[in-house]
């Protein structure tokens, strides 16, 4: 019976082969389009490599400064002296790592120059990280404390700096900026949208021009807070409110007298949307949601309206054909039947063009360096849902008008 | 005839409403993209005013080292000037053109009040960027010792103070700060690249550049390469040690710019492009679906004299009407944007953006109707009538 059906569908569809095509084209760009998307939101937010423990993890970013009228504002990331007094010190979170933004430098091989990012870090960037290590290993505290000329770098900029030397660089020199510092580890490099974690040059932060000596509160430096469990973060983050609370104010700091601070440990995404928003109240926030969604529903909603159209136009040619069937004896029921499966059958082929549409746009950008070391994937849950939502459209627009025919009376519907 | 087709539309327009729907929601889209585009555009057209290629920008900072910082800045910029590569060399604050720098500040004349761009350079950069000078000259040595700090405005910012005024010699005041006094006018200058709007600037001269640690703008003899930049760091690090220095090429930065403005549109571009065509391709699939269900009713019109010409101006004129009437509902939306300043963009681009998005829904649909229209032109009256 299934089979029948299918058959009929499969005959249906190449009996109008421009309606079809239609029909599928737009199934298969709304599905793309979603999947791409989603692709590369996870790719942003979600927890990837080298940032795996995102998902238990507190970003310390940005501290705010401001008079109580809020008139005057200073914005910007933290002093390393002020993270390992508020930051390194709290009680519940696993271990906190403080790493400069990164940087940017040159160095200079034969007469060609290798433009490079760079980031000085403490030992616990690499446990709170989960940086692979190709070759050699971390610095750690020792090292730090002794102050030694010890770098790790990305297997990128070995394969810059060393000519694509296969043997192992552990022990060889780089010499950056004048100074010349001895190659530790080589990690595989991870994607530059990952910006607290992502640089080419990893320096302990005891290393010449890092700048951790800055009192005040401002520099340039931010902690990433690893708890021990998801769960955990309210309560870091509440710790470290408290910490904030503690600092005495009004202060002053390069001349600039300040009577608030705003200073958060915040999840990945609510860092993102604070920095990205400048703002720190929810209002904001809702705003940008709804705009952010206004654009997704016209975008989406276009082909939604169109396959509605489309279906509707096409069931209405279809009045005589289930004029007929009915004339037969056949129940409004496997008339029914009949439309669903069809709508089904369609939609699932269109979600397959878009699944290998998608792949090749996802592997297009993956490979094309347009992002270096990206590793975007297929989000199958978003296009299970969008499959599903497209299912729904179809449904509604072919099967209620389908339902309304089947009800027809015989006369009136082989008249048309 | 409108009021004809109004009343044929009007009959169906449980049917018809959809279709707007879609027109409308396409319109709006169309009109979005089309905003950002022909912003962009306009911006494009206009020069950008200095010449970057060969510059290169010398990015500084002292780190830990506080001891002599003026000397050191003023040893190192005598050094890069010396150099037999270097054709010109500037310092300026560190908003430099392509960075990501910002830097604006209240300037007031005779109560009008503006918030321009401020560069803060000494004597060269007139030189080493090439500026075009419109009126007057660029400030000098000699500009130093007067009670007023010379500065240099674009033309944009002498318009907003001066209308048909001479601007030259004219004083602004700035706060509390010692004011200012108009020694030239430079063209434009764009200093984030092409596609940035032609904002006020103003250039102010800075006695004592050295006293802090500023970027050195480079210019450089044609030829010049990463030798001599590897050369030029290492002698900055002899002479200052655990300074930081780093050095980008402009003509790299303004590609980095241009990426930031081109990729979104080009996105953008491409998204609403498959839009369009899922739409055109389902308007034209419905129109045909049309005309095989009205083809009694074409039958007839065509038995009755009306010529093959009249039938594809009636299914051209219905989609005519259905489009207009859409897009009027699109456009009581879109004059909310330059009324409400949604964004701060001039009014004449929404304009624009208007008419280019009107015309291109009406090329679309009559593309898709005009298929359709002829088919129905083909209909033959005696076949048509013997169907019915």
């Amino acid at each position: 019976m299934l089979l029948n059906y299918l058959k009929i569908a499969w005959k249906v569809l190449l009996r109008h082969p421009f309606y079809t095509f239609i029909t599928l084209f737009g199934i298969t760009l709304t599905l793309t389009v979603l999947m791409v998307l989603t692709s590369f939101l996870d790719h942003l937010f979600g927890a990837h490599y080298p940032e795996g423990n995102r998902n238990r993890s507190l970003y310390i970013t940005m501290m705010m400064q401001t008079d109580s009228a809020r008139e005057s504002v200073n914005t910007g990331p933290y002093s390393f002296q002020f993270l390992k007094r508020h930051a390194k010190t709290l009680k519940s979170a696993e271990r906190v790592s403080i790493a400069s933004m990164f940087g940017f430098s040159n160095s200079y091989v034969g007469g060609k120059r290798i433009k490079l990012n760079t980031k000085f870090t403490d030992a616990d960037f690499w446990h709170v990280t989960n940086y692979k290590f190709l070759e050699g290993k971390p610095y750690n505290d020792q090292t730090i404390a002794q102050g030694e000329r010890v770098v790790v770098i990305t297997d990128d900029l070995k394969k810059q700096y060393f000519e694509e030397s296969t043997e192992s660089v552990i022990g060889k020199t780089i010499e950056i900026e004048s100074i010349t510092y001895k190659v530790m580890g080589v990690v595989r490099g991870g994607p530059p949208t990952r910006v607290y974690t992502y640089a080419d040059v990893f320096f302990p932060y005891t290393a010449p021009k890092s700048n951790y000596q800055n009192a005040g509160m401002r520099g340039g430096y931010q902690a990433i807070v690893l708890a021990k469990t998801p769960g955990d973060r309210p309560e870091i983050q509440a710790e470290y409110d408290n910490a904030i609370r503690q600092i005495p104010l009004p202060a002053k700091e390069n001349g600039f007298t300040f009577s608030v601070i705003v200073a958060k440990a915040d999840t990945y995404f609510d860092g993102f949307l604070r920095t990205f928003l400048r703002s720190d109240n929810e209002p904001n926030r809702l705003a940008f949601y709804g705009i952010a969604s206004l654009v997704l529903l016209m975008f989406m909603g276009l082909p939604a309206i169109n396959l509605v159209n489309v279906n509707v136009s096409r069931m209405l040619e279809r009045a005589s054909e289930i004029g007929v069937r009915k004339a037969f004896g056949a129940p409004s029921q496997t008339l029914l039947g009949q439309f669903i499966i069809e709508n089904i059958f369609i939609t699932f082929i269109g979600g397959v063009f878009a699944l290998g549409l998608s792949y090749l746009i996802i592997y297009y950008i993956n490979s094309s360096g347009l992002i270096a070391y990206a590793d975007l994937t297929i989000n199958w849950v978003v296009f299970v849902t969008s499959l599903g939502v497209c299912l729904l459209f179809g449904l509604l627009s072919g099967v209620l008008p389908a339902l309304k025919m089947s009800r027809l009376k015989i006369v009136d519907a082989l008249k048309a | 005839m409108i009021r004809h087709l109004f009343k044929l539309i009007w009959n169906k327009k449980g049917a018809h409403s959809l279709l707007i729907i879609e027109i409308w929601a396409s319109f709006m889209v169309l009109f979005g993209v089309l905003s950002l585009i022909i912003y962009n555009f306009t911006n494009y057209l206009q020069p950008i005013g200095f010449s970057y290629d060969r510059v290169w920008v010398v990015d500084l900072s002292n780190n830990q080292d506080t001891v002599g910082v003026a000397a050191k800045n003023q040893r190192i910029f005598d050094m890069i000037s010396a150099y037999t590569e270097v054709e010109s060399a500037s310092r300026m604050s560190n908003n430099t053109p392509f960075s990501a720098n910002q830097m604006n500040n209240n300037v007031t004349y005779n109560k009008i009040s503006a918030v321009p761009d401020m560069y803060e350079t000494d004597d060269n950069l007139y030189e080493t960027l090439d500026l075009k000078l419109l009126a007057g000259r660029w400030y000098r040595k000699e500009d130093q010792v007067s009670k007023f700090r010379p500065v240099v405005l674009n033309k944009v910012l002498a318009e907003k103070f001066f209308q048909d005024e001479n601007p030259l010699g004219k004083i602004l005041s700035k706060e509390d700060k010692k004011p200012f006094k108009v020694v030239g006018i430079v063209d434009t200058f764009k200093a984030k690249g092409e596609f940035m709007s032609n904002a006020p600037a103003i250039f102010v001269q800075n006695e004592s550049m050295s006293d802090w640690v500023q970027p050195i703008l480079i210019r450089t003899r044609p030829g010049t390469d990463a030798t001599f930049e590897a050369r030029l760091v290492k002698d900055i690090a002899a002479l200052a040690p655990g300074w930081g220095i780093e050095v980008s090429y402009m003509t790299e930065s303004r590609q980095n710019r241009h990426k930031l403005t081109l990729i979104p549109v080009i996105i953008f571009l491409i998204i609403s492009g498959f839009l369009l065509t899922n739409v055109a391709l389902g308007l034209f699939g419905i129109l045909n679906l049309n005309i095989s269900r009205r083809r009694s009713e074409i039958g007839l019109r065509r038995a009755m004299g009306a010529t093959g010409w009249n039938v594809t101006l009636q299914i051209l004129g219905e989609m005519w009407t259905l489009s207009l009437f859409s897009i009027l509902i699109g456009l009581l939306f879109a004059v909310q944007f330059p009324l409400l300043h949604v964004f701060d963009l001039a009014a004449g681009v929404y304009l624009w953006a208007m008419v280019a998005a009107l015309l291109t829904i009406f090329v679309i649909v009559t593309l898709c109707a005009w298929y359709p229209g002829q088919q129905a032109a083909r209909i033959h009256p005696a076949t048509a009538l013997h169907e019915e």
